[in-house]
Parts: structure tokens; C-alpha cells; sequence
């Protein structure tokens, strides 16, 4: 009897210590706390819907991000909108323009890509939720380097690439000691199997296509259903390695919960099954430059008709 | 009394190597997207063996594939796009180096018998890109991917050099869209015309990619494909009267498609395989079968693969040098399959060649 109990120790201390970067990562990285703090702007509202209950459908923000140092607090370079149905399996997701003009929740009218800098997660939630009228349950957040562990650790993904991305102004910021400086990158068309290093070349890149900012918002969307569809062969036994991957390159304030009904969703996955929206000039939104935006290059949004999308496909 | 201390101390290192199984049997569980890695092609051995010599790439390393083995050529480097001189005699592939490309001429062992460009600078604007080198039917010319001039983005143009030649004496084929990625993947006929592939971004922002033929230098273009169908990395038969191509219709999988081919315009294509990622197709030496790329399993690797074609009448294309939207609509017709669906057969296993690097087979 006493030789099987220490048999059975044994082996839990051998699977607890196999498990333990996942719990150490499950401590540090998973269920952040995030405070939305009450509106500021003016004409917003805050959403009060209640958070959603187990099994229902919830929706994530998820924010990319450079974390190289360059500048003190990260401008979003990614934000997506996704709403997930754990019965249907169904999942939307909505691409936000970077440079979309919008009043944030900390105050003031800005870029929606700073609400993140000035605010953290906290504030990228409140803006979005008060500018889209959509409730936000959790946020996931991930580094680029994140990004390219991630994908490495998973062998890679397979794309099909619609045409060539081609870009002299790529910034050559990881790994590099002149975080300023730019490279070349040549992503070619085709179907083939990008590493993370090329996937996120491909994500990122956005001064050659006559679409920028929203052709890469569908570039990022097709890189993470790749990503998605790869992550539906994960085991658990795989955890430790994709944890370490994400160390130090990923947040969420999602309990294991609700990443187990995530991944839920992963293994029943189905292309079918996922609605893309990208906010494209000029339906959704249109150019604008001058005083009113700071003298930036900025998205200017069509609040009728981006609301309209969102509470269809945000409710 | 001292035997159960004994009998402690003995099982102590049993628990230990209990728990360190435990570990690392846990270790093993891991799924095959996590765990496996794929070899150099060297180290495996082709399921099927080909007919005649094939060049394939993979991680920038050029390999030949000749009476079912793979020998590795070429020097280090970050090679690709290998093309055979129309005497089978040379190579020309691209070598990326830090921010641009070159074209280089080797010979079938891989020996670097000349630098066809000089692509680099220090200056990063000065860079360029040279790819998808192919070699004209007569020999003369070599025809590639450039991104000359670049006053409006960063786009691929259609250049012809000299292949004896310096790049100076380079000029300039075809005028891209601009901010699309411009064209690529250039067939120079034995009529003296051109087929490539051009990439275009309609009002509705989609993207898409259209086989065009062109009868010279800098005249006016010709779609074969209409843009709905997401037609690119065509491959003309050794006879020059079928082409392959790979059609993705807007969507994340392709078709690898056959069309006759009268010189200047397609007839109806045929569908081989559909719902996959195809990519790269290639013409066996006799024209009756094709190489082509495709992942397989869950790693999601490229192997090659290996399709006889069905021996189905063919009908020449009935449009002879129609005007342009007339062929592109009827190659977007495609007609049902008369014969059974052809099977294809995986070559290679656990290897990862490069999908945009098409094979070369004689």
C-alpha cells in the first residue's frame, strides 16, 4: 500500500513538474485583472451588459504589439474584435484601423492605437466599447516576438498568399540594437508554409499595398486562422512549449475556463464557421488629414455604418 | 529492522525514475505539430521515382533529385527559383543575401559560373529584388521579376536581359499596377511573347491574380484568365500547348487546372485536383504528367507530389487571338471532367520544399 502511494507521488511530482511552467504561466499571465474605467467621452456610452455567463458567447479584444522599448508604452499595431459562440462554433472577427480617429476613454481624440499606450488594456477596452458599442469580456495580448515564438513552436503555418508583399520600409526592430531603423522584406504569392519570422513580415508589412492599413488588417486575420487551425491539433502535453514560447509575450485576463472553451472552439474548427469584417474605405470609413487630427494621417470613421455592423455582429 | 532501511533507501532512486517517467513520457504525448521537424531532403528517400532529373529547394539549399536520390548543390546561401537553359546544360536561380536578390548562373552541379545582377547597396532604397528567372526558348534572353523603377511603391516588373549579357542591358517588359506586388512568374514563348502573371486590387479591395499574354515588349497585355478565377504560377507543357496553373477563386484553397493553349489565348480549362493548397506546378518531360507542391498531415510541410495525367481529348482553344475579355470569360468556363478524377501520389515524406520555388524536370 505504501509502496504504491509512493509510487503515485512519485508520478505526480513528475507530471506537477512537467506542468509547472504552465501553472506558473497560468498565475502570471492569465486572468489579468483589467479595470474599465467610467466614460469620459463625450457622446460615448459604457456598455453595462453583464459579463457573459459560461457557455455563452463572449467576445475578445485582441491587441498586438511591438514590446521591443522603443517607445515607453506600445502603440496597438493589431486590435481585432472577436465574438465567440461556444454552442455554434461560430466566430466573428473585426479588424480596427490603427489610425482610426476616435475619443478616448482616458480623454481626448487620438488614434485608437494609443489608447493601449496611454492606458493599457483598460483603456483599449473602454474605447472600444464606448466608440463601437460592443461589450468586451476579456482581452488577450501578444508580442511580436510572441507572435513569432508562437508560430515557430507550431511548426509553422500554411498560407496562401494572394500576391507579393513587398515593402523598403519594414521596420527592423527585433533583435536589432537601432530599434529605428527599417529592412527590405519580400513575402512571394503563393501557398506555402511561413516560419514566424516570415508570417509576421507578412502581417506587418504595410507601406506597398494600395489597401495598407486594411490590407494588412485581412493579412492578420487569415495569419491567425492559420494559427487557430494549427493550435486545433494541441494537446495538453504541448502546453509547457507554448507557454514558453508566449513567456514574457502574452497577457489575458481570460481564466482557464474560458481558454478551455476557446480551445474547444479550435478543435471544432471550420472555416465555414468564421466571419471576417474588415472596415474598409470608403462604406466604413474614409481617409482624412489636417488641424482637427493633429496634422496626421488618420481613418476617419462612419459611425452609421460601422454600428450597424457591430450590432449585428456584436449584439 | 535494517532490511526495511535498506529496503527504503532502494526504493528511493525507484521513485525517482518513476517521476522523471512520468516527465518525460508526458514529454512524448506532445502532438506532431509540436514534436517533428522536417529532414533535409538528403536524408530521406522518395517514395516514387521520377523519370529523368528534377531541381527542388528547400531552406535556400538547391537539391537534385535524380534516379531516386537527393544530392545537395549549390554553395551555402539563400538560393531559389532554380531554371534550366532551354539545352539543359545550366541553371539560373535567384540568391537572396541581406536586403535584395541576384541572379546567378550555375551549372547542373551547382558550381557558380556567374553573377548575373548586383542587386545590393548599402543603402536600403537602392536595393532591388530579382526573381522567378526563366530562361527564353532560344536561349538568348533570361526573363525576370524586377522592382524597377520604384517611384510608385515597390512593385515587380517583367525585365529580359541578355543571358551572355550585363545587366545593363536589361529593359523593361511590362508595367505593373502599382502598391500590388506588381507581376511575376514570366514564360517566354517561342513566338518571341510573353505569359505572366499580373496581380491587380478592384474597387472592392480584393486581390487578385490573372495570367496575361503579351506579344512584346511593353505592348498592351491581354488577360487569359479572368480575375475572378485567381489564376497564377502557370507552367507551359513541353509541347507548348497546355498550360498548368493553380486557381484559387478568391478563396484560401486552389485548383490545379490544365487549359490547351494555342499561343495567344487559353481554351477551357480543366480541373485536376480542387480544395487544397497547390502550388508550383510542373510538366514531366514527356508532357504527360505533373509535379506539383501540397502540404501533407498535420505539420503542414510541402511534399512534392506526382499526377498522371488522364488521357481526356483535349479541344484547342476555338479563340484565336480574340480580344481580351473574350478569352478571359472562356477560361473562366471550366468544363466538367469527362474522365475519372486523376489520383496523385505523394513523392516525398517528411521533407519541407519550398512552394515557391517550382521544380525543374527534364
Amino acid at each position: 500500500m505504501l509502496t504504491l502511494f509512493c509510487l503515485l507521488l512519485s508520478g505526480t511530482a513528475g507530471a506537477a513538474a512537467y506542468f509547472f511552467p504552465v501553472v506558473v504561466a497560468g498565475v502570471g499571465q492569465t486572468s489579468q485583472t483589467v479595470v474599465v474605467p467610467p466614460s469620459r467621452s463625450p457622446g460615448a456610452s459604457a456598455t453595462p451588459t453583464p459579463a457573459a455567463a459560461p457557455g455563452a458567447p463572449f467576445t475578445v479584444l485582441l491587441l498586438g504589439s511591438d514590446d521591443d522599448g522603443k517607445n515607453k508604452s506600445p502603440l496597438t499595431q493589431s486590435m481585432i474584435l472577436v465574438r465567440v459562440e461556444p454552442t455554434t462554433k461560430h466566430v466573428t472577427m473585426l479588424s480596427i484601423p490603427r489610425d482610426l480617429w476616435v475619443p478616448l476613454s482616458v480623454g481626448g481624440s487620438a488614434k485608437i492605437d494609443a489608447a493601449y499606450a496611454y492606458g493599457g488594456p483598460a483603456a483599449a477596452i473602454a474605447t472600444v466599447e464606448r466608440n463601437f458599442h460592443v461589450h468586451i469580456d476579456e482581452y488577450a495580448w501578444v508580442g511580436l516576438k510572441g507572435l513569432i515564438k508562437l508560430i515557430d513552436r507550431l511548426g509553422g503555418v500554411d498560407l496562401l498568399v494572394t500576391n507579393p508583399v513587398l515593402d523598403d520600409e519594414y521596420p527592423d526592430d527585433i533583435d536589432s540594437a537601432f530599434l529605428y531603423g527599417y529592412r527590405r522584406v519580400a513575402v512571394l504569392p503563393g501557398a506555402q508554409h511561413l516560419d514566424g519570422s516570415s508570417a509576421l513580415q507578412y502581417v506587418r508589412s504595410r507601406h506597398n499595398d494600395i489597401n495598407g492599413d486594411f490590407g494588412r488588417s485581412a493579412r492578420q486575420q487569415q495569419v491567425l486562422l492559420a494559427i487557430k487551425a494549427k493550435a486545433s491539433t494541441l494537446n495538453a502535453a504541448d502546453l509547457p512549449d507554448i507557454v514558453d514560447a508566449l513567456k514574457g509575450n502574452f497577457k489575458t485576463s481570460m481564466g482557464l475556463d474560458r481558454v478551455r472553451t476557446l480551445l474547444s472552439v479550435a478543435n471544432a474548427f471550420d472555416i465555414a464557421n468564421v466571419k471576417q469584417i474588415v472596415l474598409y474605405v470608403p462604406l466604413y470609413t474614409s481617409y482624412g488629414r489636417g488641424p482637427e487630427y493633429g496634422n496626421q494621417s488618420v481613418i476617419v470613421p462612419h459611425w452609421q455604418e460601422i454600428l450597424a455592423v457591430t450590432r449585428a455582429n456584436f449584439p | 529492522m535494517i532490511l526495511r532501511r535498506i529496503a527504503t533507501v532502494l526504493f528511493v532512486p525507484v521513485m525517482l525514475a518513476f517521476g522523471s517517467g512520468v516527465y518525460l513520457y508526458l514529454g512524448t504525448l506532445k502532438s506532431k505539430v509540436v514534436q517533428e521537424r522536417p529532414q533535409k531532403p538528403t536524408a530521406t528517400k522518395p517514395k516514387l521515382q521520377l523519370p529523368g532529373t528534377m531541381f527542388v529547394v528547400q531552406e535556400g539549399r538547391l537539391f537534385k533529385l535524380n534516379a531516386g536520390n537527393f544530392i545537395e548543390i549549390g554553395p551555402p546561401g539563400d538560393w531559389s527559383q532554380p531554371t534550366l537553359t532551354p539545352d539543359h546544360t545550366k541553371l539560373v536561380a535567384v540568391l537572396r543575401a541581406g536586403y535584395a536578390s541576384d541572379l546567378y548562373l550555375l551549372d547542373l552541379d551547382g558550381h557558380v559560373l556567374k553573377r548575373m545582377t548586383k542587386n545590393d547597396s548599402k543603402y536600403v532604397e537602392y536595393n532591388h529584388w530579382a526573381f522567378y528567372p526563366h530562361v527564353s526558348p532560344d536561349g538568348a534572353n533570361v526573363l525576370y521579376g524586377f522592382d524597377s523603377p520604384k517611384q510608385n511603391g515597390v512593385d515587380l516588373a517583367i525585365w529580359s536581359m541578355p543571358l551572355n549579357g550585363a545587366q545593363y542591358q536589361a529593359r523593361r517588359w511590362t508595367d505593373p499596377y502599382y502598391y500590388t506586388g506588381g507581376d511575376v512568374s514570366p514564360i517566354p514563348l517561342a513566338s518571341g511573347g510573353l505569359l505572366f502573371v499580373r496581380h491587380s486590387i478592384d474597387p472592392s479591395t480584393a486581390v487578385h491574380s490573372q495570367i496575361y499574354y503579351q506579344s512584346r515588349a511593353l505592348a498592351l497585355a491581354k488577360p487569359l484568365t479572368a480575375a475572378a478565377d485567381d489564376c497564377s504560377q502557370a507552367a507551359l507543357s513541353p509541347d507548348g500547348t497546355q498550360l498548368a496553373m493553380v486557381c484559387s477563386h478568391g478563396k484560401q484553397s486552389a485548383a490545379l487546372e490544365i487549359a490547351p493553349f494555342n499561343g495567344t489565348a487559353l481554351g477551357p480549362a480543366r480541373v485536376l485536383l480542387d480544395g487544397g493548397l497547390y502550388a508550383s506546378p510542373a510538366w514531366s518531360p514527356d508532357g504527360k504528367a505533373l509535379a506539383y507542391f501540397a502540404p501533407q498531415g498535420l505539420t503542414g510541410h510541402f511534399q512534392l507530389w506526382y499526377l498522371a495525367l488522364p488521357v481526356a481529348p483535349t479541344p484547342s482553344p476555338s479563340i484565336s487571338a480574340s480580344s481580351a475579355s473574350t478569352s478571359a470569360k472562356a477560361s473562366s468556363t471550366v468544363a466538367p471532367t469527362p474522365t475519372p478524377a486523376p489520383t496523385p501520389v505523394q513523392v516525398t515524406e517528411g521533407v519541407d520544399l519550398s512552394a515557391t520555388s517550382p521544380p525543374v524536370w527534364y
